[in-house]
């Protein structure tokens, strides 16, 4: 069904004819801008050959035309013609930050599942030592790798470039970058994580950070003061995390974890329907289910759902009124 | 060779012992005195750190260091940052040497930053000698990008911390070299966006000339690093100087600052009286060349330039080197050497074999460049030139062989004052005056202090040598400046452009404003605010402080004042304006002219203001400058009168002579002095007769007492009346005759007028009122700086990248933001545009190579050719561009000058590129274009590193035949003399 995108939700008759109002009402408010430029493989893309043309990715050139190598949206920038992929694996960009889980510790570096058709390389040297101190990386700390990230561990980093070969690289610009603990991941599309000012975002009111990778995974979990401060209290912050460490995930307060449930059913939702995340419409779903006094397990039904979707029609229409 | 006998100087025996400075310092007074100081972050708390003194130094030296050196060395080896501010010869090198090997022990990564390639590259030789594990990384070369210490650029540096490479996160310490180069209007913010943005932790070394705000700039990077930074700051210099004029045209230098500092008056007088009228070279100068004497020389006679370089030889002040401010003159001066030989026949063989041993790695085709066929006679006898229009490869040679001994006599332009030790004994300024761009200025004691750095050799000289060719006369305080005034102050330069902006917004911490906020700019205006507010206090307190009795009608009194003088010069205006006044100025009338009193820069308030009687001898026009005033009728002219009257003569020094007139009466001299019309206030009816030679005193004196017998007879003067006599019909005259009358009506009626001391009052109230004004200027000036600077050309400039689609509302980069994030070495945003519209798909390589060359290309040629005709349509293409581009950036309120900005791209060397481009021969696209060799060897060098920025960028877009296209341009250009390596790797 084109209209609920495959939802798998148990819906009643009155639901299901809310759903599709809703989301024929939403997407009429953007029909006029998503014009007949999707394509498909082997598509022509109508092109007016007087002008020069560059072609860009997703596209190629066959016998005099330019055609579409890939399913999506044609884009145009000045002369530029380029194929978007919807729905497709993740596709990076330099200064991108993705969450990734660590697959392999090779050679001096970290292999990481990031969503993209091959895995990432996070070099050691890319990374922050814990300590702050800016030097060389020797061979006891190639040993000492594990200590910091090992096999399935979460990390967060930036996409720095693609060598020469191909391969990705990632690094870890400052001390907010690393390792992901006491939280959990959700994986949505990553057509639904739009590229935006802050990736990061600190929910002060839930005590969480909320990181949004651009790879399609989102990581909900317990606020960390960025580890960044002044290089004083340098000891006392190792002291600090070594403790925070040991901590196991047990003595997390059941307040917190009901914070974090609560955020993260609320991108859940948003998933399913297909809408993209960002902190401004988690925030609509977070209040709504609050108003609603809905339990954090109501909040996966198929009634909030459909709210959500009628929530969504009316802050956009309003922001179009505008 | 000249007979090399040493002559005693004419004035001056020297002194063997070594100065002792003075500066207060805050401790030690060794032998030479440094300052040091430190600058905390705020809330800092100073920890006791263990002493290192027993631990062992990284690096030890084979001669007994300076205490400005030790003391620096000590606050490394304390793991603290430090500005090291010195003058060149100083030695500051030991101290970045000292930071390398430290960090080296500790298996730290350093980094060592300059301003300029070729300081670089020496300084990449000079470590790699010293310690194994450096690599070098400038636009040109690559070398061991993997070592420790990596010598670069500091453009490098700044977009490697933008990328985030991994070297950021393993440097402890960065040293930047001539951090004064921050000043730099163009390049010098690169140095605050690499100082700011520097990892956290890390450690710096800044080496710096001297700067008297050392310290100011020290507490910047203590505050935007939360990191304590010492200042050593020494004025020292291991040789004294000794400082010479050479007047043009006279045969000898006169001793005007000795070592000890000492500013020699009437030694600067002789040189002054020395020097010979030139006469026919001011007439040039003013028709706007710049010719100079020494140059135009008769034949035959042997220039200044000559005569001079034959004293020094013959006093064995060599190796000397002559600065000029020009690469043409440059080479004018070094041919008038053509008869002197400096080096005897070793020396040649040494040279020769030099020479060639170097120029091995040229083709041979490269090898018979008329510049370097041209160098290797001068080079023979021991003269040199050395400027950016040289061949890259023949600046280094001249370079070793001037480190050599083998070159006596090098002409330079400023670009030889920085960087790697080159010292000689004596520096020869050519000129003291220097061509900033639109005029030509003195030279500031700022760079004199820099080129005369040069001057001495540690260890070899007793004293360096400084000499200043004079051509013109100049005030003992100009000279004075010059010599002796103070280092340049660093200020920032900061400005904004879009790569930086693009590059802030697209790393996720990365924040424009945050860099402004942090910007040396922001952090010198904020530390202006207290000075201002304080001003603004004193000024306040200073002006309440005046109590002024009956101050509302001292007020009222003196807005009628104000109103009574601006009427009367209304008046004035109209009846003494040259329609009206022209026929009545015959010799002999008498005029009553406005005094000019001695203190005029404090206006009087006297209703009647003092005024003397003269004789008119004759009036004259002024003609406006530069202006061509035939089809001018003779009413709108200026003119000025001619006057007989008393004048009170005061001399001030020789040249200048102050004039002031006074009433008859008083003690005076009878002169004839030029009056403007505007100063004449009355015209007397009476006419004298005037004896037609006034030269002899008694003919003047003897007028004067015919005009006071005649003002004694008639206290009026019988004055001319304007409507009857000069038949003034005007309206305007009329109307302000009569307010006139109706002001001097209140006067009469105003009481506080007859009050004693009125004059004073008034004084006082005018004080008063500069006072508030004042104030108020202060605190508008302190309103503009507590917002942060450039906001608002932040706003402007994201409008247009918002405008243009590299950027959304939401302030993220898009995909052309991406491609202009990559281009830093050439206008981002003209190439981005040009990219996208398809401009560079169409073209041939050859052709696209040539049409970048304008972006790289800044040199302004007067006379160049215009390209074949599908270049010039391609840089039609361009102009275009660039004019959209242009006006956008109007249109989004950045202040720009469209025009200017599309007239900065130059076509002048398409031709030459294009050639080049096609595979020609160096020689041969020399004939092509009139540009220096080394100008154009530099441009295409750029435009390689611009070619890689473009293929960064069409990778980024997935365009994958652009980006073979950008490898194959470079593969084409990339060959020979032009990326022939330098000699120092």
């Amino acid at each position: 069904m084109e209209e609920t995108r495959g939802i798998q939700l148990s819906l009643n008759q009155t639901q299901k004819i809310r759903l599709r109002k809703a989301i024929n009402h939403l997407q009429s408010l953007y029909s006029k801008i998503n014009s007949n430029a999707s394509v498909t493989v082997a598509d022509t893309i109508p092109v007016n050959f007087e002008d020069s043309i560059l072609k860009g990715h997703g596209t190629s050139e066959r016998d005099g035309e330019v055609v579409a190598t890939l399913c999506g949206v044609v884009e145009r920038v000045n002369k530029l013609i380029y194929v978007r992929a919807l729905r497709a694996r993740y596709k990076p960009e330099i200064g991108d930050i993705v969450v990734g889980r660590v697959v392999e510790v090779a050679q001096k570096c970290w292999k990481l599942e990031i969503n993209f058709s091959q895995d990432a390389v996070l070099m050691l040297s890319s990374m922050n030592l814990p300590d702050g101190i800016q030097r060389r990386r020797t061979a006891i700390d190639e040993l000492n790798m594990r200590r910091f990230f090992e096999e399935n561990d979460l990390i967060c980093a930036e996409v720095r470039n693609f060598q020469h070969d191909g391969s990705l690289q990632l690094q870890a610009r400052s001390q907010k970058y690393g390792k992901l603990e006491r939280g959990q991941l959700l994986r949505v599309p990553p057509y639904l994580v739009k590229r935006q000012k802050q990736h990061f975002r600190h929910l002060e009111h839930f005590g969480v950070d909320l990181i949004l990778g651009c790879n399609g995974f989102i990581w909900v979990g317990e606020h960390v003061e960025a580890r960044d401060t002044i290089a004083e209290d340098r000891v006392d912050n190792t002291e600090q995390q070594n403790s925070k460490s040991n901590r196991s995930a047990h003595d997390m307060p059941i307040e917190m974890r009901r914070n974090i449930c609560q955020i993260a059913n609320a991108i859940r939702v948003l998933s399913n329907l297909g809408f993209s995340i960002n902190l401004e419409v988690i925030l609509e779903a977070i209040n709504l289910s609050i108003k609603l006094n809905l339990g954090i397990d109501e909040m996966l039904g198929s009634e909030f759902h459909v709210l959500v979707a009628e929530r969504e029609v009316e802050r956009r229409s309003s922001l179009t009124k505008k | 060779m000249e007979s090399a006998k040493r002559k005693s100087m004419p004035t001056e025996a020297l002194r063997p012992n070594k100065q002792h400075r003075e500066n207060g310092s805050a401790f030690s007074i060794e032998q030479v005195a440094c300052v040091h100081d430190v600058s905390y972050p705020e809330g800092y708390v100073i920890t006791k750190k263990p002493d290192s003194s027993d631990t062992k130094p990284a690096k030890e030296f084979p001669f007994a260091l300076d205490p400005f050196q030790s003391e620096a060395i000590k606050c490394l080896n304390n793991g603290d940052s430090v500005m090291v501010s010195a003058h060149t010869s100083a030695g500051k090198t030991v101290v970045a040497l000292y930071a390398v090997a430290m960090s080296l022990r500790n298996m730290q990564r350093v980094i060592y930053t300059s301003p300029i390639k070729a300081l670089s590259n020496q300084k990449f030789r000079e470590f790699k000698e010293e310690f194994s594990d450096v690599g070098l990384m400038t636009g040109d070369v690559t070398i061991d990008p993997n070592a420790s210490c990596l010598v670069m650029t500091t453009e490098i540096w700044r977009s490697m911390q933008y990328k985030g490479s991994e070297i950021t996160r393993e440097v402890a310490w960065i040293i930047f070299d001539e951090v004064h180069y921050m000043r730099d209007r163009e390049r010098g913010v690169v140095w605050e966006e690499s100082i700011v943005m520097a990892p956290k932790n890390s450690r710096f070394v800044f080496l710096s000339a001297t700067v008297p705000n050392a310290k100011e700039f020290a507490d910047w990077v203590a505050k935007v690093h939360q990191q304590p930074c010492h200042i050593v700051y020494t004025d020292y210099r291991p040789t004294p100087l000794q400082h010479y004029i050479f007047p043009a045209g006279g045969d000898g230098l006169y001793l005007t600052v000795d070592e000890k500092g000492k500013f020699r008056e009437e030694s600067f007088q002789k040189a002054l009286n020395a020097l010979v009228p030139k006469g026919e070279g001011e007439k040039k100068r003013e028709n706007g060349k710049w010719q100079k004497d020494l140059i135009v020389g008769k034949l035959g006679e042997e220039t200044d330039i000559f005569k001079l370089v034959k004293m020094i030889i013959q006093r064995q002040y060599d190796p000397v080197i002559l600065f000029s401010f020009s690469k043409r003159e440059c080479e004018f001066l070094a041919m008038q050497m053509a008869k002197m030989d400096l080096n005897n026949d070793d020396e040649k063989v040494n040279i020769e074999t030099i020479f060639w041993s170097a120029m091995d790695m040229l083709s041979d085709d490269d090898k018979k460049l008329p510049q370097v066929s041209n160098m290797l006679p001068l080079l023979k006898r021991g003269i040199g030139v050395h400027h950016s229009g040289l061949l890259p490869i023949l600046k280094e040679v001249i370079e070793i062989l001037f480190q050599e001994g083998l070159i006596k006599c090098l002409f330079a332009t400023e670009t030889f004052s920085i960087g790697l030790n080159m010292p000689a004994k004596t520096v020869v300024f050519t000129n003291v005056r220097k061509f900033d761009g639109d005029k030509f200025r003195w030279i500031s004691s700022g760079e004199y202090i820099q080129m005369s750095g040069r001057a001495g050799r540690r260890g070899i000289d007793e004293r360096g040598v400084c000499i200043l060719m004079v051509d013109e006369k100049l005030e003992p305080s100009t000279a004075k400046m010059m010599l002796k005034g103070n280092a340049d102050s660093l200020n920032s330069a900061f400005h904004l452009t879009y790569n930086m902006l693009l590059n802030q917004l697209r790393s996720e911490d990365g924040d424009p404003e945050n860099l402004l906020r942090n910007s040396f700019y922001q952090f010198q205006t904020d530390r202006a605010i207290p000075d201002l507010e304080k001003q603004a206090k004193a000024l306040e307190e200073e002006r309440d402080s005046m109590i002024i009795e009956e101050e509302d009608s001292l007020k009222n009194y003196y807005e009628l004042i104000k109103q009574y003088k601006s009427l009367k010069k209304d008046i004035r205006d109209i009846v003494f304006s040259p329609k009206y006044c022209l026929p009545y100025l015959q010799s002999g009338r008498l005029v009553c002219v406005q005094c000019t009193g001695t203190d005029d820069n404090s206006p009087s308030f006297l209703i009647e203001e003092p005024i003397a009687w003269g004789v008119v001898v004759n009036f004259d026009r002024v003609k406006p400058a530069g202006e061509d005033d035939a089809g001018k009728k003779p009413a709108d002219a200026n003119y000025t009168v001619d006057v007989l009257m008393r004048c009170l003569v005061s001399r001030e020094g020789i040249a200048k002579k102050k004039i002031a007139i006074v009433p008859l009466k008083e003690p005076g001299e009878p002169l004839v002095v030029s009056v403007p019309i505007s100063q004449i206030v009355n015209l007397s009816s009476a006419r004298l007769y005037m004896s037609k030679d006034l030269l002899p005193l008694e003919v003047r004196e003897n007028t004067l007492k015919q005009v006071s017998e005649f003002l004694s007879r008639k206290p009026t003067g019988l004055p001319l009346d304007p409507e009857g006599d000069m038949k003034i019909q005007s309206s305007s005259y009329k109307k302000a005759v009569r307010r006139i009358e109706a002001l001097e009506h209140l006067f009469e009626k105003h009481e506080i007028a007859k009050s004693t001391l009125i004059e004073q009052r008034l004084r006082v109230l005018h004080t008063k009122y500069e006072l508030t004004a004042k104030v108020k200027s202060i605190k508008k000036a302190m309103r503009s700086s507590t917002v942060l600077a450039f906001k608002d050309e932040l706003k402007a400039r994201k409008r247009v990248l918002r405008r243009l689609g590299y950027i959304t509302s939401d302030d993220v980069v898009e995909l052309k933001g991406k491609v202009a994030c990559e281009i830093s070495s050439a206008d981002e945003l003209t190439l981005t545009e040009l990219m996208f519209n398809g401009v560079l798909k169409d073209i041939k390589v050859e052709e696209m190579v040539s049409l970048l060359s304008c972006f790289v290309w800044q040199e302004k040629l007067q006379d160049a050719a215009k390209p074949r005709e599908e270049l010039d349509l391609l840089f039609t293409q361009l102009q275009d561009a660039a004019r959209m581009v242009g006006k956008l950036q109007l249109e989004c309120k950045v202040k720009i000058d469209v025009e200017n900005f599309v007239s900065s791209f130059r076509p002048d060397i398409m031709e030459a590129v294009y050639a080049w481009a096609k595979g020609s021969k160096f020689y041969e696209i020399m004939e092509i274009t009139q540009v220096f060799e080394g100008s154009l060897i530099r441009a295409i060098r750029r435009l390689e590193e611009v070619l890689q920025q473009l293929i960064q960028a069409a990778k980024s877009i997935g365009e994958t035949e652009l980006e073979a296209k950008f490898e194959e341009a470079v593969s084409k250009i990339k060959r020979d003399i032009v990326f022939a390596a330098s000699l120092y790797l």
